[in-house]
């Protein structure tokens, strides 16, 4: 992941430059940042959904918002931070319209199906139970504690990129992060065999 | 956890990297004294390794896609959408909530504010409890008031809850009238609304069982607002699945028994 502080303002001239063809209709300026910065959006997105064509269809959507809301681009804005407000409402919306079709069973009763065998089982059966667990309680996490832990885990980004890109403060960050990990460690202790 | 005084955040962020130089090695050092400490990074440790392995997955899935053909596919749709010039009401709003003139409209906010509050102080009648006002209650009577009014209005949740799930129950399976009629519809969108105004007193009085039940039952609702009057039998059963499931009859009439025994 690319960190603002270590972006060249040559590089974010160029990126002005490429938003300012886009502004303009250029396609092939469209085509260069949509290669820049498709992967980022796609881990973002992949993260949301762990489907792949969902992912993907986020991208194609993040960029096509992008080509649309163009002349709402600010020369000097961060264009990252920008970038991924778009893709993170779209994986929100997305994510929201999918929550409400399906049902919500598994909420106490897949905690209860795991087996209780305790840290001492560690056969693979109980490691891939363990995780389709974990993606569910991700799954359960509301939604900006998800979007930042997704955002640190799975992008990689620091707490200062993740606030800039939310429009949030550090310390709502960290406190996100946080209660993230603590919903996380309630539901997943018991089964990690760690002290939650 | 710990006895000591490292609060639990500051692990997190330690296992994120993200403290500064000094507090990181702070950290390190102390963790070869401290076994709790240990405990606890061990722990964190074994989570972030789950989170990094369906990180993988992401990585994996990334490597399969080929990236190449991506941006001239979704290039090829722009001709099917338009750039579009904002609006008044996008320049508006982009001019006005510029960084540029944050500052400004923070200072006029403050000044509201501030002004407000001195309108509020300067115009405000005396108050006193033997000069204007000819009515006192002391802060135990109003907030055995207010709880009251919480278990009232906690009561007649459950029982509307109640009565629109009895209804839903006893539609028929694969009747001619799938899902719920205009009137249940009516009755689950009022119950959401009046979840809204519940769930402040909920947490005020700690009411927790009421209100992981309330919770409950507004996810049910929320599914019912949902169906279509197009809506199939399956769906329906679905819905019978989520009452049965979480026994929610029996925990409305436990709770609503509770909830009538503690009459203030």
């Amino acid at each position: 992941m690319e960190r603002r502080g270590g972006q060249t303002v040559g590089f974010d001239r160029e990126i002005s430059a490429l938003m300012a063809r886009v502004k303009e209709g250029d396609k092939d300026a469209f085509q260069d940042i949509t290669r820049r910065y498709q992967r980022k959006v796609f881990v973002l997105a992949y993260a949301f959904f762990r489907d792949r064509e969902e992912a993907l269809d986020i991208v194609q959507e993040t960029f096509l918002r992008l080509y649309e809301k163009a002349s709402l681009f600010r020369e000097g804005e961060d264009f990252q931070a920008w970038l991924f407000r778009i893709a993170r409402n779209l994986c929100i919306d997305a994510y929201r319209r999918a929550r409400h079709r399906r049902v919500d069973h598994v909420e106490d009763a897949r905690l209860e199906a795991l087996p209780a065998d305790g840290p001492d089982c560690e056969d693979a059966e109980r490691r891939a139970d363990l995780r389709a667990l974990f993606r569910e309680v991700i799954d359960r996490l509301a939604a900006k504690q998800r979007t930042v832990f997704v955002m640190k885990h799975y992008n990689d980004m620091p707490y200062q990129e993740i606030a800039r890109t939310l429009g949030i403060a550090v310390g709502t960050v960290k406190s996100l992060h946080f209660k993230a990990v603590r919903n996380l460690r309630k539901h997943l202790g018991p089964h990690m065999g760690t002290a939650s | 956890m710990s006895a000591c005084k490292v609060r639990r955040d500051e692990w997190i962020a330690f296992m994120s990297h993200e403290l500064e130089t000094g507090r990181e090695k702070a950290l390190s050092d102390h963790l070869g004294t401290c076994r709790s400490c240990r405990d606890e990074v061990e722990d964190l440790r074994a989570l972030f390794e789950e989170a990094d392995a369906l990180g993988e997955e992401a990585r994996a899935a990334l490597a399969s896609v080929d990236w190449d053909a991506i941006p001239a596919r979704i290039a090829a749709r722009l001709p099917e959408r338009a750039v579009s010039t904002p609006g008044f009401g996008a320049r508006f709003r982009a001019s006005v909530w510029s960084p540029r003139l944050r500052p400004a409209l923070a200072g006029l906010l403050a000044g509201i504010i501030l002004g407000g509050a001195a309108a509020f102080f300067a115009l405000r009648k005396p108050s006193g409890r033997g000069a204007a006002s000819d009515f006192f209650a002391s802060g135990e009577f109003l907030d055995r008031v207010e709880l009251e009014l919480a278990r009232r209005q906690t009561l007649d949740y459950l029982d509307k809850g109640q009565y629109l799930i009895l209804d839903v129950l006893e539609t028929p399976a694969g009747s001619g009238r799938p899902g719920p009629d205009a009137a249940a519809s009516r009755e689950a969108r009022d119950l959401i609304a009046s979840k809204k105004y519940l769930n402040p007193q909920l947490d005020k009085f700690g009411m927790a069982k009421a209100k992981e039940l309330c919770d409950q039952i507004e996810l049910l609702v929320f599914e019912l607002t949902q169906l279509s009057p197009e809506v199939g039998a399956a769906e329906v059963d679905r819905i019978r699945g989520m009452v049965s499931d979480r026994q929610l009859l029996m925990k409305i009439r436990l709770v609503k028994k509770e909830l009538e025994r503690s009459e203030v």
